[in-house]
């Protein structure tokens, strides 16, 4: 037995030290070497490996036409598990060990804020899509090097209420979000202020908390107060199972989302999805976007997710960045990013130097009808 | 006649009142059955998932949380399966109970018999079953990835109503296998032979085995039939719900429903995943979400002071 | 700070947050599953008197380990006298309603947006001095004569009482001071990351701190130790697995329990004694008293 003991202890210390040798000590001659920092395994590992597809897409293409500076780039992936201690060892694996030249980032605030001071310090930039302002703005300024690629969930929000109340005339509102999740918080609580401001009613705001799965009792407290629709801001598996136990329950009334209603909701909810309008970081009826869709689903087999594209946009303003500066320079090429103007899969990207996020950027409003998406426009509130 | 022409209205508005008064209980009442059915069709799931794990808790007296990972199992397998071979319901729940029976069984393989042969003490077991249970979570993603997938309906949408109060033909129908499912466990084990084993062996693990019981044997089988509920739940829960990576973490519901029903019969987890069903409805729908774990909590508190073997309990053991 | 830091920053703030419940487990055979509430306590309430109130670090702490083990009096008081899984299901409940209270007070602690802009604090010395002074602490602390009394507890409670020993004081004392250490693991880590939010300590981080007590060894303070920095350094070195890293992490952890059922370094401790014995040279010149 004791030999037994000693030979899996060898073996376990041998396959450990696999692992401490297991970067790249730095680009080879020929490398831009780019860093990725996604959930890949815990609750939002679905947009973690969405994203990694887009940036893996991008990066491809962007090689198969000889790369940036006569160099290719190399994609390098590590996950967080959704865990912003994880993430801040990432980003420092990255920086110091790996040596990237820039990094994207996840689609999540709780990893992006944290992020913020180190990349400060640090001085590597980072391009994601963390829609809390806190990750790029902090009440001193900018975080200088943290770059937001779409509108701010509050911006989403009111984009989502202005419609709703504006084009949909609707002024009776209901509305459901996940109370222990910040993404849902974070659109709740400013469209319902929105709503408030522009004459309309919120006639009841209930709550759920992450892991529920029941909202049957929600559901029915909504049935009886009669609004004229429901705002479900919430991750796609809860939108899906809350529209499902909504019109189980008879509610019938439109439904108002948030970016999370895209694809692959229609697949979770069936025809529960119908009737439901949401804002979305893309249009599905330009040709940009379709041809994007028909690359994304040769090489990965299925549909792109919003992340897919937020992840195929960073990663070409990364590479124009990179081609504008000139050289391998962390902070030149976080100059480059300020600048950019750049025009992708999810519309025109152009940052606010003060806030490092994009001003006034539209979203666009899809409608599900027929278990089908209907591109409705692009849509930004008026400004009062 | 003046009196009678200012009697008519006012009996007319006590009527309306009334009517009205009436109308409202009716539509209290109404609201109120409608979410004690919610609460109904969510303690069912509950219940399944507390008899699994109340199963292996009598047998041996440590609180399996792997059971959460059975049901992952059971999941995921039954939704192959129907990818696959395209089956109906009843065949579906089946494929899904028994890849969950045999998970359980490579579980106890793995994780439970190493440490019975080492004399381990109990906490050791519980640690290892929450690994357990993470282990079949990191499998499924790194297997079969992260997406969500669904269950089509297999019953189609239809819904029951009386009245204002609906109930969907799916959950109908899962109440009924759950309760069937029920009764043939409780044949099994007191009508059968190798269910008087078990029961035997939770009754007094050393004692069995002297009167000529295999206490291996037997506790793999306990592992088996609460593996085969556990599948079953599990695919309940996906059909439910939605099958994701992260179905085992529900498993907390089943612990905490048998330790409010108490453990050591049948009828505990039974009663304890129905009232933690209908509880956690009405204090959603009349307390409001916020509050409910708080209020959840302090309820399995003030049972565990007063009623320390639950609701229907025997034992007084330990639960964790 | 490099990368190397980091981990090692990591590595320390777990084993004292893991130190912290050994210490309650091993001491009292109390089984506490929200450790981590604890750990949120102490990092909320000195993240809040950092960001709101502008009060300095050490300030900070310690006003928000006070708190925490005031906390913990309260919740401790009504079950330290019942069995010991009365205690497991008490300290988690207390953790679920503690994330829950904190998902609610949106205005105060930002809810489930977490809490931003505590300030960065913790660089490498601050962590390992922490560490050397909870180690010392604790390592006095155990082979004092109370610390032996609530040996005596944990293996035979009836035993003890029969003895004289007041078994409710000592054990909530243990927990008090476990408390204290654990809410510290909070503060560090709130001073580290910057960013706190309700998530990241609810029953799952509880339930891992307990594991790797027991991964270790119930009775021996540097098997917790080297347990936790090995868990811990482990997930970061098995990156290069990939997608099976987590699997690969739990299927280790599961067969080492497997054959230390009683903890990898069960009773084994390092002491004088062990230099002693490789130098062979008496060094009972710098030896404590015991």
């Amino acid at each position: 037995m004791n030999k037994l003991k000693v030979i899996i202890i060898l073996m376990t210390v041998i396959f450990l030290s696999f692992g401490l040798f297991s970067y790249s000590w730095g680009a080879g001659e020929e490398e831009i070497l780019v860093g990725n920092i996604q959930d890949m395994s815990a609750g939002t590992a679905i947009w973690g490996q969405n994203d990694t597809n887009g940036i893996l897409l991008a990066a491809e293409e962007i090689n198969a036409l000889g790369g940036i500076l006569g160099k290719k780039i190399r994609v390098i992936t590590y996950d967080t598990k959704g865990d912003p201690t994880e993430a801040i060892n990432a980003y420092n694996r990255l920086v110091d060990l790996d040596k990237v030249v820039a990094v994207l980032g996840p689609p999540t605030s709780n990893v992006g804020i944290p992020l913020a001071p180190i990349a400060e310090r640090k001085k590597v930039p980072v391009i994601g899509d963390f829609m809390d302002e806190r990750a790029t703005t902090h009440s001193g300024g900018v975080w200088n090097f943290m770059f937001l690629t779409e509108p701010s969930c509050s911006e989403q929000a009111e984009i989502a209420a202005s419609y709703a109340l504006k084009e949909l005339k609707l002024s009776k509102f209901a509305v459901i979000y996940n109370k222990a999740n910040s993404y849902s918080v974070k659109m709740a609580i400013p469209f319902m202020a929105y709503v408030i401001k522009h004459g309309g009613e919120i006639l009841i705001a209930e709550t759920y908390l992450f892991g529920d799965t029941e909202f049957r009792a929600q559901c029915t407290k909504i049935k009886n107060a009669s609004p004229e629709a429901v705002f479900v801001p919430g991750y796609v598996k809860d939108n899906a199972l809350i529209a499902k136990q909504l019109r189980g329950i008879g509610v019938d009334v439109p439904i108002i989302g948030n970016n999370s209603w895209y694809v692959p909701l229609i697949e979770l909810a069936g025809p529960a999805a119908n009737n439901t309008y949401f804002p979305n970081n893309m249009a599905t009826d330009i040709p940009r976007f379709q041809e994007f869709m028909k690359l994304y689903e040769k090489r990965f087999g299925m549909e792109p997710l919003i992340h897919a594209c937020m992840g195929y946009d960073n990663m070409n303003i990364l590479a124009e960045a990179i081609k504008k500066a000139g050289k391998l320079d962390p902070i030149a090429i976080k100059d480059a990013i300020e600048q950019t103007d750049h025009v992708g899969v999810t519309g025109r990207i152009k940052f606010n130097p003060q806030t490092h996020r994009p001003d006034r950027m539209p979203l666009v409003m899809l409608k599900i009808e027929n278990e089908e998406f209907v591109t409705l426009g692009e849509y930004l509130p008026p400004l009062d | 006649m003046c009196r009678e022409s200012c009697l008519y209205p006012f009996i007319l508005r006590r009527g309306v009142k009334a009517g009205l008064l009436l109308r409202n209980v009716k539509k209290e009442l109404e609201v109120f059955l409608q979410q004690l059915l919610n609460g109904l069709s969510c303690g069912g799931v509950y219940a399944l998932m507390a008899v699994g794990f109340g199963l292996i808790y009598n047998v041996l007296k440590f609180s399996n949380f792997s059971h959460g990972g059975v049901m992952l199992i059971g999941c995921y397998t039954a939704y192959f399966a129907f990818k696959i071979f395209h089956s109906s319901l009843f065949l579906t729940l089946l494929f899904g109970a028994i890849s969950g029976g045999l998970c359980a069984v490579i579980f106890e393989k793995l994780a439970i018999i190493p440490l019975r042969k080492r004399n381990a003490p109990k906490i050791y077991f519980f640690v290892n079953s929450i690994n357990g249970g993470l282990l079949s979570e990191y499998l499924i993603v790194a297997t079969v990835g992260v997406f969500f997938h669904t269950f089509p309906d297999f019953l189609g949408t239809t819904n029951i109503n009386i009245g204002q109060i609906s109930f969907s033909k799916l959950n109908l129908t899962m109440l009924i296998i759950s309760l069937i499912t029920l009764f043939g466990l409780m044949w099994y084990l007191y009508k059968t032979k190798s269910g008087r084993a078990i029961r035997a062996v939770a009754c007094d693990i050393n004692t069995a085995s002297l009167m000529g019981v295999d206490v291996n044997r037997v506790i793999s089988l306990t592992f088996f039939v609460s593996g085969l509920l556990g599948g079953l739940c599990g695919v309940f829960l996906g059909i439910n719900y939605t099958i994701y990576p992260q179905l085992g973490k529900l498993i907390v519901k089943g612990w905490m429903a048998s330790v409010i029903g108490g453990l050591g019969s049948l009828l505990g987890p039974v009663v304890g995943g129905i009232l933690l069903g209908v509880l956690e409805t009405f204090l959603t729908a009349y307390i409001g979400s916020s509050f409910t774990p708080i209020l959840e909590f302090i309820i399995l508190l003030m049972f565990l002071l007063i009623r320390p073997q639950g609701i229907a309990g025997v034992i007084v053991e330990e639960k964790a | 700070m490099s990368f190397y830091q980091g981990v090692i920053i990591i590595v320390v703030i777990n084993v004292i947050a893991v130190i912290g419940t050994f210490l309650l487990t091993g001491m009292t055979g109390l089984l506490s599953f929200g450790q981590a509430s604890f750990m949120a306590l102490g990092a909320y309430i000195s993240g809040m008197l950092a960001v709101k109130f502008n009060i300095p670090f050490l300030l900070a702490i310690l006003l928000a380990i006070i708190a925490s083990v005031f906390v913990g009096f309260i919740i401790a008081l009504p079950v330290v006298k019942l069995r010991r899984d009365y205690f497991a299901l008490t300290t988690f409940a207390f953790g679920e309603f503690l994330k829950a209270v904190l998902n609610l007070s949106v205005t105060i602690t930002g809810g489930a947006t977490g809490l931003a802009g505590i300030p960065y604090k913790v660089n490498i010395w601050i962590a390992l001095i922490s560490l050397i002074i909870v180690i010392l602490l604790v390592r006095n602390f155990r082979n004092s004569k109370f610390g032996k009394e609530c040996l005596a507890i944990r293996d035979d409670e009836l035993a003890a009482r029969s003895c004289g020993i007041d078994s409710s004081r000592k054990k909530m004392t243990v927990f008090l001071f476990s408390v204290a250490i654990t809410s510290f693991a909070g503060c560090l880590y709130g001073f580290y990351t910057c960013y706190i939010d309700p998530s990241m300590f609810g029953w799952t981080k509880s339930s891992e701190l307990v594991i790797m007590v027991f991964f270790g060894g119930l009775n021996s303070l540097t098997g917790v130790i080297i347990g936790t920095t090995f868990l811990t350094l482990s997930l970061e070195i098995l990156r290069f697995t990939g997608a099976w890293r987590m699997f690969i992490y739990v299927l280790i952890m599961i067969i080492l329990i497997d054959f230390r059922p009683q903890g990898v370094f069960a009773n084994w401790e390092l002491e004088w004694t062990t230099f002693e014995k490789l130098l062979h040279v008496p060094l009972s010149i710098i030896k404590k008293e015991k």
